[in-house]
């Protein structure tokens, strides 16, 4: 009955019938051979929960733990599975494991799923108050910059991760998390900064945004700006958030934001220092770059809207702004500085103050 | 009633932090470190395993070494800060561990090994260390 519809119709439904057909013809169905199924390279692997459950590091048993010091295919061939002959080759820039590498990748992956939350429903929106006028535009300000910084983040790792070999799969599935605990940001700082009563403000300057995102160098240099050095100083802003914070909500946010920037300065100096002890000569690269971004630093840091904002904040208001809440900012910027400088000696990489900028070198004094 | 500090109040104030879900979620969640908390000259040792605080015991001056970081501040402080929870079921701003570390001149969070990857534990597991002690607003402490 069926051949006979498939006849009747067969100039116009010529399409429609090809379902049929292969009904029809069930008989004629290409045998299943199933030979994929007797290749894999390491067969009959039992990788068994932990006390915290199956993570991702547990998985590197055998040859699924075996990386590279260089990651030779140019496909997105899992590690450890078989080739496919013919797969064009993706163009992977980086391959090198030093230029990427860190060995709390899989943990840091891990920790940024499992402590999570969500702005819409964690942070406790019914506890943001009307505030004076000028506190709310300066918080708003303050908030204006941080989307901004949060962008750059998402937009800095998302670049660079389609660069990296997929044998790295650790770094590129933290770098996920980072990319999205970024986009996270994002969305809490915009919505304090639209919930009451407010807007947001005037566009940074955006020079280190755009030092960060065009830092060309490799993967290592992106990191060296966007995490060595705006990274410790967005801790550090968030640090001084918190404790001025004007509500539990935004206590809530900094507090979070905090430790998803924290993870981030972990993946940050692992992989540096990897790096380095991979090729001592970085050091020396590193200096030379934080010595030209030092100076790019310093002139966004002498833009006055966002001092001026954050001394409003700190101070509670326009009143003591100039004078308590300057003291405050100024202790910040030492704050930032001490712990920097300290990251980079840290990792072995001296930093002369005879070498940094005026305004750096002067909280560094005072640190 | 328990007084602060021994191990019979962290222990009580496990016992309410690891029964409490909520502590769980909202920037909580695993914690894995050993952390070291300096009360005057008492020394006690933590144990953060998974979702819980799995340990709290007595410690010795050495122990200090070991641990991923330590919390180190006068008797007088501690107590302020644990009044302050009490008072308001939770810290204030003005109490945080946050902003203890940033108002002490050689901040409250420390270590002796200067690794800073284990130091950085404090900030990463934060939320969690500030929900254990605020856990203590619900322990009847004495001093």
């Amino acid at each position: 009955m069926v051949k006979t519809a498939a006849k009747t119709d067969s100039k116009t439904k010529s399409k429609k019938t090809t379902a049929r057909d292969t009904v029809a013809s069930a008989a004629e169905v290409p045998k299943p051979g199933y030979h994929w199924m007797n290749r894999s390279n390491q067969w009959d692997t039992r990788v068994k929960p932990g006390k915290h459950g199956l993570r991702l590091g547990d998985l590197n048993v055998g040859i699924y733990g075996e990386i590279p010091e260089q990651w030779q295919d140019q496909t997105r061939n899992p590690r450890g599975a078989i080739p496919r002959k013919g797969v064009p080759p993706l163009g992977y820039s980086i391959r090198d494991k030093a230029d990427v590498w860190a060995d709390s990748a899989a943990d840091l992956y891990e920790e940024a799923i499992q402590r999570k939350w969500a702005p819409a429903t964690d942070v406790p929106w019914g506890t943001v108050k009307p505030l004076s006028e000028p506190l709310e535009r300066a918080i708003c300000q303050v908030l204006t910059e941080l989307c901004q910084y949060a962008n750059c983040d998402v937009e800095t790792i998302s670049q660079w991760q389609h660069q990296m070999s997929y044998g790295y799969h650790e770094v590129k599935q933290y770098l996920a998390t980072a990319s999205f605990d970024a986009a996270r940001m994002h969305e809490a700082f915009r919505k304090r900064a639209l919930c009451n009563g407010g807007g947001l403000g005037l566009e940074g300057p955006g020079e280190v945004n755009r030092m960060i995102l065009e830092s060309r160098g490799g993967w290592s240099e992106a990191v060296t700006y966007l995490m060595l050095m705006r990274g410790t100083f967005t801790m550090t802003l968030l640090r001084y958030l918190e404790k001025f914070a004007y509500n539990d909500a935004e206590q809530s946010i900094y507090a979070n934001a905090l430790q998803a920037k924290a993870r981030q300065m972990t993946y940050a100096l692992e992989h540096l220092q990897y790096s380095i002890a991979h090729d001592e000569e970085r050091k020396a690269i590193m200096a030379t770059l934080l010595f030209i971004g030092d100076r790019i630093w310093e002139r966004e840091m002498a833009d006055h809207v966002l001092r001026e904002a954050l001394c409003i904040v700190f101070a509670g208001g326009l009143e003591k702004a100039p004078d308590q809440g300057y003291a405050i900012y100024q202790k910040m910027q030492r704050d930032f500085m001490r712990d920097y400088v300290g990251t980079c000696e840290w990792l072995g990489i001296k930093r002369d103050p005879a070498m940094l900028p005026e305004a750096m070198a002067d909280y560094l004094e005072a640190s | 009633m328990a007084k602060f500090p021994s191990v019979v109040w962290f222990d009580a104030v496990r016992k309410v932090f690891n029964g409490d879900e909520s502590y769980q979620g909202a920037g909580g969640g695993q914690c894995n470190c050993v952390a070291g908390m300096k009360v005057g000259n008492k020394i006690f040792i933590l144990t953060f395993e998974g979702l819980e605080c799995i340990d709290a015991r007595d410690g010795k001056d050495k122990d200090l070494e070991e641990v991923d970081f330590y919390l180190d501040m006068p008797i007088a402080d501690w107590r302020a800060m644990l009044k302050n929870i009490a008072e308001n079921n939770r810290a204030t701003r003005d109490c945080t561990l946050n902003t203890l570390d940033l108002d002490r001149e050689d901040g409250l969070s420390t270590s002796r090994h200067g690794d800073q990857y284990r130091e950085d534990l404090f900030f990463r597991y934060n939320q969690t260390f500030q929900f254990f002690f605020d856990a203590s607003a619900r322990v009847k402490t004495s001093y």
